[in-house]
């Protein structure tokens, strides 16, 4: 079976509108989490947030949209698949072949535009907003798909926090099936007050930036972000810059509770045994962990508790949450381009913020930019739902 | 893959006695499930579930209860939409003051697959696709995937939305409805917009053919708004599969929108000698619907025939050995499958 390989990267995110931008930060420990400037809710001033630093209308003047009913969602997701295509080189003309698949993920949607959206919902209005087709959780991949007439299968995920882990593995897996020649996945979220007050009634937001892995942690920030992968058969991509293979992955379902990780950590073992499974390799093989890491009491205790169960010697780990915010729908594809530069560059960005390990599990992350020899690094993404999801990414 | 277990949850009587000669028909413009009693389900859990999740573990867990299956896979568009809105009210009617975080929970379109894993301690592969018109298409893309990686698993797969206040309000504006038409006389409307329905249609898929109802032969899905590119796609379909006319019918998606009408007739053309069959004066028009037509399939397959109602044409098949199915939703996202008897 020939592998599939990353040709191309895209993302966006609170640290960077680039790839350059983003590992450049993340080389300098420089985190986005700070006041949001666009974003506008009662809790703008009150919470930090990772936010993207350009206007809703500088965004579409800078990829020069000028169409009615394109969300932050849609603008902000173009930017990093336009970044992403370029990078692989793929033409207008192989974008629209039969054999390319777009798979996009996404928690929010258009619900960006929470108070369009209620004005529509709740039809206040005789008429509509220019928004009515822009809610759903799929808009931008059709908003994608629409621009550049992705002629392949196309499709969205949304299992909450882990979805575009999701679109990298059913990306992956369309190419493995013979159902795909390549594939762009990734996922998308935008700052909402849906996903803000939302996460706020759950009380889980830290009104500091996040201590991930720390004893004192708060909770989480919210991020916006997209990013995308492409990938292709390595026999297809003579020429091009393979960045990383994607090595395995893995799928599971907690069946604990709607909003929380059960105490045995089951659904966050499942994946990453399942992940290391179809990747063909064992615990020890791994060499660097991007957790799910998101400063939540429940989440970090309970991924540690996983992590210790499966790994004997436990790798190194980090989580870049402390840098973007959990970006929710975009997580898995942000953090897999991250696992990808760890590869391609020999190097592990570490947690910021962390002070005291957590008493029962005693787990300690990277905290300093090291250089490291990296062939395999996993990347966790949990989500609402008990939805669980591992990536193995392997150096070319 | 090969359907071994069905059930479906719709505005007809088609779960527990099915019986399709008696049609109910639509009420200003919307067409509403006929829920069974749920059970297996706590009735203070039943209590704060949308409907959608409801009709989900309705058709769903009838299959999963006794069937440890290797996965559950659920396609919808909007999942819990009623509760997503009724937190979005909160948020704005109390100016973010402090909400009760119930319906923000409730409100994930994963709910659905979720809760089927919750309930059922089910902790292997579970995925929700929510691309709109195309969600319950790719949960059959997964699942034939799943099964070419893994040969003796089954899995569970669905389709599943609601008709949603919220949901209704916004097409409605955004012009895909009319309170006006009805089922009755759907296909004759001639208006450029149709009714709503809902509904949830689960299955059980595995490599199997033995004692199976249908065999699911082949999909294809294709984003276009162009009408040559939908032909051209769907000549290509069928010069894959084997059509025969004295055994197949063809199941149209058919919803009286004037907009879309060339779509279907361009497709029907294609196989004018098939007998046409239609269903949304049935179900109404939602993003998931063609997992109705997939569970008609069947049902036609293993019966092998259809009360009159459904035929839109005078061609009748001896026998129904095949079905070729064609649906769009509003006009881009259009899917073609092949359902076949097991041999």
């Amino acid at each position: 079976m020939s592998r599939v390989v990353v040709t191309g990267i895209g993302i966006i995110t609170a640290i960077g509108d680039s790839v350059a931008h983003n590992r450049k930060s993340l080389m300098q420990g420089l985190s986005g989490i700070g006041h949001a400037v666009h974003f506008q809710s009662k809790y703008t001033g009150v919470l930090p947030f990772a936010e993207i630093k350009y206007s809703t209308p500088h965004l579409a003047e800078k990829l020069q949209i000028h169409q009615s009913g394109a969300t932050r969602t849609d603008l902000v997701a173009l930017h990093a698949f336009r970044e992403a295509i370029k990078d692989a080189n793929l033409s207008g003309e192989i974008l629209m072949s039969a054999n390319t698949a777009l798979i996009g993920a996404s928690t929010v949607g258009g619900m960006c535009l929470t108070d369009e959206m209620y004005a529509d919902a709740n039809h206040t209005g005789d008429q509509g907003s220019e928004y009515l087709g822009s809610y759903p959780n799929n808009a931008c991949t059709m908003f994608l798909q629409a621009q550049y007439n992705i002629g392949g299968i196309v499709n969205t995920f949304n299992t909450a926090c882990s979805s575009s882990a999701n679109s990298i593995m059913y990306g992956a897996r369309l190419i493995k099936n013979g159902l795909a020649k390549r594939v762009i996945a990734g996922g998308v979220d935008t700052l909402a007050k849906f996903t803000v007050n939302g996460f706020n009634s759950l009380m889980i937001l830290s009104n500091e930036p996040c201590r991930l892995f720390d004893a004192a942690r708060k909770g989480l920030n919210l991020g916006e972000a997209a990013a995308f992968v492409v990938l292709e058969k390595e026999e297809d991509a003579t020429g091009k810059t393979i960045y990383a293979e994607v090595k395995g992955y893995g799928n599971s379902n907690d069946a604990y509770h709607p909003s929380s990780t059960s105490p045995e950590a089951d659904g966050p073992f499942l994946c990453m045994q399942r992940a290391l499974k179809a990747a063909g390799l064992n615990p020890g093989d791994i060499d660097f962990i991007n957790a799910h890491g998101t400063a939540t009491e429940n989440n970090d205790e309970t991924e540690s508790i996983a992590m210790k169960r499966l790994f004997e010697t436990l790798p190194k780990f980090a989580s870049t949450k402390s840098y973007t915010g959990h970006t929710l729908g975009a997580a898995g594809a942000v953090e897999a381009v991250y696992g990808i530069l760890n590869l391609h560059h020999q190097e592990v960005y570490p947690s910021l913020n962390f002070k005291d390990a957590i008493e029962a599990t005693k787990l300690i992350p990277v905290q300093e930019y090291t250089t490291k020899n990296l062939n395999y690094v996993m990347s966790n993404s949990f989500g609402f739902g008990g939805n669980c999801s591992s990536l193995v990414l392997g150096k070319i | 893959m090969y359907i071994h277990q069905h059930i479906c949850i719709s505005p007809q009587h088609t779960s527990g006695n099915i019986d399709l000669d008696a049609v109910e028909a639509s009420k200003e413009g919307k067409l509403v499930a006929l829920e069974p009693k749920l059970e297996g389900v706590p009735p203070g859990m039943i209590r704060r579930m949308s409907k959608a999740v409801r009709m989900g573990l309705g058709a769903g867990l009838p299959v999963v209860t006794n069937n440890e299956v290797d996965g559950i896979i659920i396609g919808t568009a909007n999942g819990g939409m009623e509760d997503c809105i009724k937190f979005l009210n909160q948020i704005i009617d109390y100016d973010e003051g402090l909400l009760t975080p119930g319906n923000f929970v409730q409100s994930t379109p994963n709910a659905i697959a979720g809760q089927l894993s919750l309930i059922t301690k089910n902790k292997n592969y579970n995925a929700t696709h929510v691309h709109l018109g195309l969600a319950f298409e790719n949960a059959l893309i997964d699942a034939k995937m799943l099964l070419e990686e893994n040969a003796e698993a089954k899995y569970l797969i669905g389709g599943v939305d609601e008709i949603s206040t919220y949901n209704y309000n916004i097409d409605y504006l955004a012009g895909w409805y009319n309170k006006t038409i009805e089922s009755k006389k759907l296909y004759e409307a001639a208006l450029p917009a149709t009714i709503a329905g809902e509904g949830a249609a689960m299955f059980l898929v595995s490599k199997r053919p033995e004692n199976a109802i249908a065999k699911i032969a082949a999909i294809e899905t294709v984003h276009t708004t162009d009408l040559g590119v939908v032909q051209k796609r769907f000549e290509k379909f069928l010069s894959q599969q084997k059509v025969d006319p004295s055994d197949t019918i063809f199941i149209s998606g058919e919803n009286g929108d004037s907009r879309l009408n060339h779509f279907y007739n361009a497709c029907e053309e294609l196989v004018d000698d098939l007998p046409t069959v239609r269903y949304k004066h049935l179900t109404g028009e939602y993003p998931t619907v063609s997992s109705f037509a997939v569970w008609l399939a069947g049902y036609a397959v293993e019966h092998q025939s259809l009360p009159s109602h459904f035929y839109k044409n005078d061609i009748r098949s001896r026998q129904v050995e095949k079905v070729l199915l064609y649906n769009n939703y509003h006009g881009s996202q259009h899917s073609f499958i092949f359902i076949t008897k097991p041999k």
